[in-house]
């Protein structure tokens, strides 16, 4: 009995096999599944999940860096991330005043300049703080500053935030007159003037310096209570991840990965509930006819003159729902789907004999229903669902981008959503646009593959004329 | 007999479209009347400010009476004393008679509130963007289409097939974003959006091209994903309709293949086609109403983000009712031509 009711499924793989892209669709799907599957370990930042929206979590990556491979194909590299924790200390001591000076020597050879670079430096109690920045042509730039804490804190001597107008200072020697006195010293591109061959120049587009630079810094901790604890310099590199940060440092890749189960689920449980309602309902429907036919096709007429889009604007707009609402919200609509096929396959499989066999062996409607109806309706169901996966996505996607998503979940609509309200568009960045979009269009590709080859096999007259 | 049914038929979309609204009416029946005091408690205190202006030596004991009886006199005018059943119904005959009330934030052209003169001076805009990418889509549409029939199942055939499951779901407002990227930021020749050079050209010739020149990119991109679909369509109408007798009894008259594929086929295939066509184009309007706000279309998509940016309740609800509106009228007119094309549907209407 079992294998016969599952004989039809058999034949049914037996032909999807045949389909080339009907494969092409299933190893796409396994592969997203995997991606789901190994998060744990895909994850270069473990609370990427919990924390996408914490700015602290992401300070310590740089600022809309490119992708890695970026440097595979250009002449001039980008340079990457470099963290040295616990440079070297030398410690004098004169009375209570303690002087620890840390000298980290930063070879750099990259085409373009980091795009920051820092000392975190973990402090208790008062200190005052000397950061010099040397470079290889002698040339120093200069930061002092103290601090009266009390208690314990972290303190980042960014040169993006700190040496800026000293970065100024220093181009100023070096560049003509007329041109330093036109730049706002606030606006100047710090980075590309600290990392810039000392000439005129140097504030409209400097040549890169190589050599070495020495960042030596000094704390001087006024007494004894006072302590560093731990030290780090940080270089942000102008590369990072795999496919590169966001405006706000965030790694994409983890938006991507973290994005793919949220996909996944959000079309796969919205055309679940919704087609299995929708076969019911429409095998319901064809199945009693009468007046119940005719109540249940006005409702679903009723609900299909509803455009979804905008009602579910306005609905997440006046309700803030969570994930779990939008996909209950998008079933309530998606439903209808399947009904009108499915009912006039109902239809038709209602006439055959066996079904008026099994009502005079005094089968219940629901044994009819599920036992000799829906079965034969199994692989359309399945071809249905594939189909209306990528719309579910869209839809959550949409929402996303005019900001109603869930902010506790972390999708590709909203990285695009981001991305398209900071500018991303007309600032040309690319890497910030492309590939969350690509992941929505792949996943939709995945189920339209999956879902088309289901279709050959079911209308087998539109394979050829 | 087709004027009865087209009696039916409007009749029924405008039956479906009372049920919708009601229903919104329901759903959202506290937030708009939160919206709705809070407009009306604004209102009175602009006119006790006006009044305490006129008549300095007004007695503060009357200022607060006037306050009290004017808050009164609104409620009751807006029916907001009633019960709920009575206010939800009286909202949906508000809505039905495009009564939508005022905006909380933003304004027309002309700086009125009425939201429905917001929305009136937007339709036009969303009409001309989308009768654009709805004209050139069917006819680039049925073109391949009728070509994917002609070779079902050859290479061209398939590998267009392909196309279509590629872009079936690729969402259409991020292409749009792409093609800004490319063809506004990398390659600059063409604006990034808006409907308009501002300020806009005086002659009417120079406006026309203008208004042109800023279609090309939103059309380009809704075309060059919509179209497949189009094609996929027309061609498994055209192909379903080559299995029927007549086509056979044409081919045994020895007719020539191109006259059976244009002269005949494509005849009797004509109404579905345009039908599913401009079925499916409705049906992306939805997904179109996002692609709006990425070219800043002045449009009703884009009155969407406007309106949950500052999160203006009675434009985002009356847009929703004029949305409906104008997508279950849509509905009806796709009906009445399909009846009038094919005189079989308006008799029984039997699936």
């Amino acid at each position: 009995m079992k294998g016969a009711r599952f004989s039809g499924l058999r034949r049914f793989w037996d032909e999807y096999r045949q389909v080339k892209s009907g494969l092409i669709g299933i190893g796409l799907l396994v592969v997203f599944i995997l991606i789901v599957l190994l998060e744990p370990v895909a994850l270069p930042y473990r609370q990427a999940n919990e924390r996408w929206r914490d700015i602290n979590y992401w300070q310590d990556s740089p600022r809309l860096a490119l992708p890695v491979w970026v440097n595979w194909f250009t002449s001039k590299d980008y340079p990457r991330s470099t963290v040295i924790s616990e440079p070297k200390r030398e410690e004098v001591a004169t009375g209570t005043l303690r002087v620890i000076t840390m000298e980290v020597p930063y070879e750099f050879t990259s085409g373009h300049p980091p795009s920051d670079l820092y000392y975190k430096l973990y402090l208790t109690g008062r200190a005052s703080i000397a950061f010099e920045f040397i470079r290889p042509d002698g040339e120093k730039v200069e930061l002092r500053r103290s601090t009266a804490v009390d208690g314990a804190q972290i303190l980042r001597l960014s040169a993006i935030e700190t040496l800026q107008e000293r970065a100024y200072a220093l181009g100023a020697k070096y560049e003509d007159p007329n041109v330093a006195k036109s730049r706002n010293p606030r606006m100047i591109d710090t980075m590309g003037v600290l990392f810039g061959q000392a000439a005129r120049g140097i504030f409209i587009k400097p040549a890169i310096l190589d050599g070495t630079y020495r960042m030596r810094i000094q704390v001087a901790l006024v007494n004894e209570q006072s302590q560093l604890n731990k030290a780090e310099f940080v270089v942000l590199g102008g590369v990072s991840g795999i496919l590169g940060t966001d405006g706000d440092r965030r790694d994409l890749w983890c938006g991507f990965i973290a994005g793919t189960k949220w996909a996944l689920l959000i079309g796969l449980l919205t055309s679940l509930i919704s087609v299995v309602v929708g076969v019911v309902y429409g095998v319901a429907a064809g199945y009693f006819g009468g007046w119940i036919d005719a109540l249940m096709n006005r409702i679903f007429e009723v609900v299909l003159s509803i455009p979804l889009l905008p009602i579910l604007i306005v609905m997440s707009a006046v309700f803030n729902p969570s994930i779990w609402i939008i996909i209950a919200m998008m079933c309530l609509f998606f439903w209808v789907g399947p009904v009108k096929t499915v009912r006039s396959m109902a239809l038709q499989i209602k006439e055959h004999s066996y079904i008026e066999a099994a009502k005079a062996l005094g089968a219940s409607h629901r044994r009819i229903l599920f036992r000799h109806m829906i079965p034969q309706l199994i692989p359309y169901s399945f071809a249905s669902m594939a189909l209306s996966v990528p719309g579910a996505i869209l839809y959550e996607a949409s929402i996303s981008l005019i900001g109603l998503g869930d902010p506790t979940i972390v999708s590709w609509g909203q990285v695009l959503r981001d991305a398209f309200s900071s500018g991303a568009v007309l600032q040309g960045i690319w890497w910030w646009i492309i590939p969350p979009g690509v992941a929505i269009a792949l996943m939709g590709m995945t189920f339209a593959f999956i879902g088309f080859a289901m279709d050959t096999i079911l209308n087998p007259k539109l394979k050829t004329r | 007999m087709y004027w009865k049914y087209f009696v039916r038929r409007i009749l029924y979309a405008v039956m479906i479209l009372a049920i919708t609204v009601f229903v919104f009416s329901a759903l959202f029946s506290t937030v708009a009347e939160q919206v709705l005091r809070a407009q009306i408690i604004e209102q009175v205190n602009a006119e006790a400010l006006t009044l305490a202006r006129q008549r300095t030596s007004l007695d503060p004991n009357a200022a607060q009476v006037f306050r009290e009886y004017r808050t009164q006199q609104l409620i009751r005018r807006h029916s907001l004393d009633q019960p709920m059943a009575v206010r939800v119904v009286k909202r949906t005959l508000d809505a039905l008679t495009l009564q939508l009330g005022n905006s909380t934030q933003i304004k027309s052209a002309a700086g009125e509130t009425d939201v429905m003169t917001i929305i009136a001076e937007r339709i036009p805009r969303t009409l001309l963007l989308f009768g654009v990418v709805a004209v050139i889509d069917i006819v680039a549409g049925v073109w391949l289409g009728m070509r994917k029939a002609r070779q079902a199942g050859k290479l061209m055939d398939r590998s267009t097939d392909i196309v279509t499951m590629i872009v079936f779901g690729l969402p259409t407002w991020w292409l749009g974003m792409l093609l800004i990227m490319v063809f506004a930021f990398a390659i600059p020749i063409f604006p990034s959006g808006a409907m308009h050079a501002s300020p806009p050209p005086e002659s009417s010739l120079g406006y026309f091209l203008d208004l042109m020149y800023h279609l090309v990119l939103p059309v380009f991109t809704l075309v060059i994903l919509g179209f497949w679909g189009r094609a996929y369509i027309t061609r498994n109408i055209v192909l379903s309709t080559l299995q029927e007798d007549f086509i056979m009894s044409a081919r045994a008259r020895g007719l020539s293949e191109r006259r059976i594929l244009f002269g005949h086929t494509l005849r009797a295939a004509a109404p579905p086609i345009v039908t599913m066509s401009l079925l499916a184009l409705l049906g992306s309007v939805g997904g179109a109403l996002i692609f709006e706000g990425i070219f800043s279309w002045p449009g009703l998509g884009n009155l969407y983000w406007v309106a949950v940016q500052q999160n203006d309740i009675p434009v985002l609800m009356g847009n929703l009712t004029v949305t409906t509106a104008l997508y279950i009228g849509g509905l009806a007119f796709l009906d009445l031509i399909y009846g009038f094309l094919d005189p079989r549907v308006k008799v029984g209407g039997k699936a």
